[in-house]
């Protein structure tokens, strides 16, 4: 048996609810349980009395319960007395009312028309990012260049751990991303060509599609995921302990401060996790025309030297180059966004890899353009 | 400078998004004198501390440093910046670096001194705030007090002309909060370092202050201004009467 005997029952034939000794977290379940099943009672009534004649003690929580019940029943239309309130009964009712007097922001209800209208704002917010980016870009393009006028103010030792947090800690993942790519791709590519016995050809797509687009592409993506997220992370969380304002109150250039050295150190990464990609994405070719088409490696190896030329390896590692730029640009201005607390870094990170990984996707296609210009025709 | 004026405040307004904290406030703090801003809690004492900081630009008003409007253009903040050490309510360390890191920071950032000075002078610091011995801890592994006190050393490091300290006793045991105010007097008296405070504790508003001025959330400014004890003995004014005098306040209340 609980404290108190019955904390609740019914009377005057559903009219009067009259309660226990008190109302305690201890007899919440069973009140919530009582006025489950006898809401429907009362809501047949007009009037109810709620009589706490007998009733000692309050708290809080079960009271708000009560307080809500009462309130779901004037919505409906009836009548609800709280009579013979013990002292802290009364303040909780009055806060209670005072609290619920407050117009309650109305939450905009689903429909049709607040969809279009979330659609168009969130492509407002898009083309506001787009501009904060724009600005914010050349900011860091200033600091990173007069940093390296200046190399004695450049911070190198952090541009190093960056370096191996970017750079070095992304190796494994990359190659076997990479060699994984090559060998899906080799084995696609070669049943294609099979069918009309080109099967020959499978090393020059291969190179292409490695060496041209996927490699860079792939060391883009899992650099965003990992150093753009942890970048707008670190600087989001700076934001929020007032770090970043001391920084500046100092008298510290925030942008030669934070940025300057992670953007160095991925354009010092990129460049070699690409040509890394691009070396396993080769050697999953290489097996698989092995294994899947009986190509000697050698024959393997003699096409690739025939079809690709250095300007495609120098290309991809330089446009790796542009996507480090962007990668750190947009992780850190994504930090630098953050107002408020450890939601927004959270929101700040999903949105450092999603728009890096749309801003890198966009450059590539661009420059993609531009490559089919510069690059000498094609060799079979 | 005119009049020994070295802040100005002129009619400034500001706040968060929509939300006004600031109407028209208007105040000066002369140089070489410690002035005390003092209110309730939320009244917008670190707002304002912003606003003298030049962390955010006021809505409208200006805010003079030795006789120039700190946004007149970048350049004044800039050096404005570099006469001025900023205590944040938080403390604000690096959680990345350790005390002395954290304290030699605007040494590294600023001046052009060797490694084996900068590390004497941030020791200094430390030493003068009691946390010698924790020169080479972490943040986040401190204590709050002893966070407070490493971001006072940080503030201090270069001896500014003009220290702004937010709630500096805050968190602290009544003896540290005590040296820590003959520590603010004594850097006062002996380099001259003109000082605004924000605190709440009335000992260290009648230890320290040459001048206080205290403002309301509900006037959104300036309520009253002078020093301490013409504020606790002559204002006729209810709510500076009972900051001043909270038990009175009390008992009359009941
Ligand atoms: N980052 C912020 N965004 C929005 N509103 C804020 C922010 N910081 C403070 N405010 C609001 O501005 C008002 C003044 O806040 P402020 O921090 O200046 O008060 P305070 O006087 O320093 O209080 P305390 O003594 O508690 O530190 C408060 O009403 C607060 O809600
Ligand atoms: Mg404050």
């Amino acid at each position: 048996m609980e404290r108190g005997g019955v904390p609740v029952r019914l009377e005057s034939q559903g009219s009067k609810v009259v309660f226990g000794k008190s109302l305690s977290s201890d007899n919440e379940k069973r009140l919530r349980a009582f006025f489950d099943s006898a809401f429907e009672v009362l809501s047949k009534r007009r009037e109810v009395v709620f009589d706490f004649s007998s009733c000692r003690s309050m708290e809080t929580a079960p009271t708000a319960m009560v307080y809500n019940v009462s309130r779901r029943l004037e919505n409906i239309g009836v009548d609800v007395e709280w009579r013979n309130l013990p002292e802290e009964g009364r303040a909780l009712l009055a806060s209670f009312e005072r609290q619920t007097a407050v117009p309650k922001r109305i939450s905009r209800a689903w429909s049709v028309r607040g969809i279009v209208e979330d659609i168009g704002e969130s492509g407002r917010t898009a083309l506001e990012v787009a501009k904060g980016l724009w600005k914010f870009s050349g900011r860091t393009t200033l600091a990173t260049l007069s940093a390296l006028l200046r190399p004695a103010t450049v911070r190198w030792k952090m541009v190093r751990f960056y370096m191996e947090q970017g750079g070095v800690g992304a190796v494994p993942i990359i190659a076997v991303l990479c060699w994984l790519l090559g060998t899906v791709l080799g084995y696609m590519i070669g049943y294609q060509l099979k069918s009309f016995a080109a099967e020959a050809f499978m090393p020059d797509l291969i190179s292409y599609a490695m060496v041209w687009e996927i490699s860079p592409l792939i060391a883009a993506v899992l650099v965003a995921g990992r150093s753009g997220s942890a970048f707008a992370a670190e600087i989001g969380t700076m934001k929020v302990r007032q770090e970043v304002d001391a920084l500046e109150v100092m008298g510290i250039n925030v942008f030669g401060f934070l940025v300057t050295p992670k953007m160095l150190a991925l354009m010092c990464v990129m460049p070699f996790l690409t040509l890394l990609a691009d070396m396993a994405g080769l050697l999953g070719g290489l097996l698989i025309g092995g294994w899947y088409l009986d190509m000697p490696a050698s024959i393997f190896i003699r096409r690739v030297n025939f079809v690709l030329l250095p300007i495609d390896f120098w290309w991809g590692m330089l446009k790796s180059i542009v996507y480090a730029v962007i990668i750190a640009n947009v992780g850190c201005y994504m930090g630098m966004k953050v107002r408020g607390g450890a939601m927004e870094v959270g929101r700040a990170t999903t949105s450092a890899v999603v728009t890096g990984i749309f801003m890198v996707i966009l450059a590539d296609a661009l420059i993609a353009i531009a490559f089919m210009h510069v690059r000498p025709p094609l060799t079979i | 400078m005119d009049d020994g004026k070295l802040i100005r405040v002129e009619n400034l307004r500001g706040g968060y998004g929509d939300d006004l904290v600031l109407d028209d406030v208007s105040l000066s703090v002369k140089v070489g004198e410690i002035m005390v801003i003092v209110g309730r809690s939320g009244c917008g004492k670190s707002t304002l501390m912003r606003y003298l900081i030049g962390l955010a630009r006021p809505w409208s008003g200006r805010v003079v440093f030795s006789g120039q409007d700190l946004w007149a253009d970048p350049s004044v903040l800039d050096r404005a910046r570099k006469r001025w050490g900023v205590l944040f309510q938080s403390g604000a360390l690096l959680a990345s670096f350790n005390l002395m890191e954290n304290v030699s920071l605007p040494l590294v950032e600023l001046t052009r001194m060797s490694q084996e000075e900068m590390e004497l002078v941030a020791r200094r610091k430390l030493e003068v705030v009691g946390l010698a011995h924790a020169a080479e801890d972490y943040p986040l592994s401190v204590s709050g007090g002893m966070q407070k006190r490493a971001a006072l050393a940080r503030a201090m490091a270069l001896d500014p002309e003009v220290l702004f300290f937010d709630e500096p006793s805050s968190g602290l045991d009544p003896i540290t909060s005590h040296s820590l105010d003959l520590l603010i007097k004594r850097i006062n008296r002996e380099l001259g370092t003109t000082m605004v405070i924000v605190t709440h504790e009335l000992p260290s508003v009648f230890a320290i202050s040459d001048r206080v001025v205290m403002l309301d959330g509900e006037a959104k400014g300036v309520i009253a201004e002078g020093t301490a004890a013409q504020l606790r003995d002559l204002s006729t004014d209810p709510r500076v009467k009972s900051f001043f005098n909270p038990e009175k306040s009390e008992q009359e209340e009941q």
